[in-house]
């Protein structure tokens, strides 16, 4: 089976645009294809991570995307998976790649999610959880992260100061990324005294609206070689759905997200101990405790120190880096394009492209793309350099 | 599996199921090889994979899981921000996600709490779709 990678990347500014969405994605477009031949020279198929045509009133972002890239007759499609949009559209392009049925396939995606202001995009997202009972009785993003949060406060050591931490931490790298919506380091008061948005979670739990496009340019290792790109090897995949409805789940047991990541190690042939970095769905504070545990970098319970320098965290934790992009949190975190964001962040620490924020070392990278509340469908992908065993 | 027709009065349909709670009958589906309970029934078993789902009414009272308070409401909502919503624990072991009559500051994680069924609001009837108008909705009551 020919080995997919990731030959190039490319991104949007990222938060508040002038932009629509297909030109967010026309600006990503032409950073990845910066030191490339033209898309219509070896781009094979096109898959878009969107998640709602409430913000523009566009579906068929397959085709229209497909024709700003310049490419015609093409298969072309949007992928839909809420947040997972962008890693579900990874995904289908890896597999393509895997099986042989295409060299070089564009994973794209993109959201314009400041069309409709804030309350557009509340309802927007409010439409990721079931329509029957959950839509019905008022719930949104933060108040169903909320839920968690405040069941893994009951059951763990964890503190809101905690959660607090987490995205200080995350700001902190973000101010090292010139890709980040918020490149500006923040304190725990700020945090703790923030507007509550949904108890325990405060604004500044809460990964920004914001608008933003990514491409990422998959292809088979000799195609990359032959465009002489820096390549990173996509060595796992898998995703996973659970329940639509949060309360049928264990809250705390992110259990699709553990079966997500445990499915891509097993593909790579590693375990938890072997990641040095990962971009895990810190959309809530609390996300990036629970994602910890379900990756297997921290014992039950633990999750939280995340924000810990590696020594200064529990037993049985392991030394990775989490959200050195700056996470959903601060990074940015526009809807369908979140999961190639991701990738992105691997892909320029992997190659040495990281700049400030690069984690000395890093060889291996878990990426994990959460949709819907929790782990309602996870996709996750291991990535290592060429030279990783 | 049940031979019944998945018609519109069937509880394992969503139309079934809301006929039947506003009537005040909580209908759970029961899985009839693992025993877990699914609210609202449906016609297989996520837990197991089993397709014999037996319909079941539910003791409408409970405890709270897990609970929050929605500050940022979706427009539809606005009015009524902040409200307390909360994930409950059924007495017969089905999990409902609801809202609460209660502020916020007043419920903790094991409150004990009933579950009531009201009319939908003129408010709530203005952004139901179509199908929906006529639904109730379960709002839990602390104890």
């Amino acid at each position: 089976m020919p080995d997919p990678v990731i030959a190039s990347v490319g991104a949007s500014p990222l938060g508040r645009t002038d932009l629509p969405g297909r030109d967010l994605f026309s600006v990503a477009l032409a950073e990845a294809f910066d030191d490339l031949p033209d898309p219509a020279d070896i781009v094979e198929a096109v898959y878009v991570g969107n998640q709602s045509e409430t913000y523009e009133h566009q579906i068929m972002q397959g085709t229209l995307l497909a024709e700003w890239a310049g490419l015609r007759h093409v298969p072309a499609e949007r992928v839909e998976g809420c947040a997972a949009a962008g890693a579900l559209a990874l995904r289908h392009a890896v597999k393509d790649v895997r099986n042989g049925e295409h060299e070089a396939v564009l994973a794209c995606g993109v959201e314009k999610m400041t069309a409709g202001g804030t309350s557009g995009a509340t309802d927007a997202l409010s439409a990721a959880f079931d329509r029957a009972i959950e839509q019905r009785s008022g719930v949104t993003a933060p108040s169903q992260y909320a839920l968690l949060g405040q069941r893994y406060l009951h059951e763990t050591d964890a503190t809101e100061r905690d959660l607090a931490e987490i995205a200080v931490k995350n700001h902190a790298n973000a101010a090292r990324n010139p890709r980040a919506q918020f490149p500006k380091e923040i304190d725990v008061a700020t945090v703790l005294e923030s507007d509550p948005v949904a108890p325990p979670l405060k604004l500044y739990d809460c990964a920004p609206v914001g608008d933003g496009a990514a491409a990422v340019l998959v292809t088979t290792a000799e195609l990359a070689a032959d465009l002489n790109r820096p390549q990173v090897r996509v060595a796992g995949s898998g995703a996973s759905a659970n329940n639509i409805a949060v309360a049928e789940r264990d809250m705390t047991d992110i259990a699709g997200a553990r079966v997500a990541a445990e499915t891509a190690y097993e593909e790579a042939g590693i375990d938890a101990t072997a990641v040095d970095i990962a971009e895990v769905h810190d959309a809530f504070t609390v996300c990036e405790a629970l994602l910890a545990e379900a990756a297997g970098f921290a014992p039950a319970g633990s999750g939280y120190q995340s924000y810990l320098p590696p020594a200064e965290r529990a037993d049985g934790w392991t030394d990775v880096q989490l959200s050195p992009s700056g996470g959903l949190k601060a990074r940015g975190h526009p809807i369908g394009a979140t999961g190639l964001l991701q990738a992105l962040e691997a892909y320029e620490q992997l190659t040495g492209a990281a700049g400030d924020r690069a984690v000395e070392g890093a060889e291996t990278a878990l990426l994990l793309n959460e949709g819907g509340v929790g782990d309602a469908v996870t996709v996750s992908h291991v990535l290592t350099t060429a030279e990783a065993p | 599996m049940s031979d019944d027709a998945l018609d519109a009065t069937n509880p394992r349909t969503l139309p079934g199921f809301f006929d039947a709670l506003a009537d005040g009958e909580l209908l759970g589906g029961v899985c009839t090889d693992c025993g877990q309970v699914l609210l609202p029934p449906r016609p297989a078993c996520y837990a197991c994979g089993s397709r014999g789902v037996d319909v079941e009414p539910q003791f409408p009272e409970g405890e709270v899981f897990s609970y929050t308070a929605v500050h940022t409401p979706p427009p539809a909502f606005a009015a009524d921000a902040p409200y307390t919503v909360a994930v409950v624990e059924l007495t017969d072991g089905g999990r409902l996600l609801g809202r609460v009559a209660a502020d916020y500051d007043d419920v903790a994680i094991g409150d004990p709490v009933e579950l009531t069924v009201r009319e939908p609001t003129a408010t709530e009837r203005e952004v139901a779709l179509d199908y929906e108008t006529d639904w109730p909705v379960h709002v839990f009551e602390l104890r």
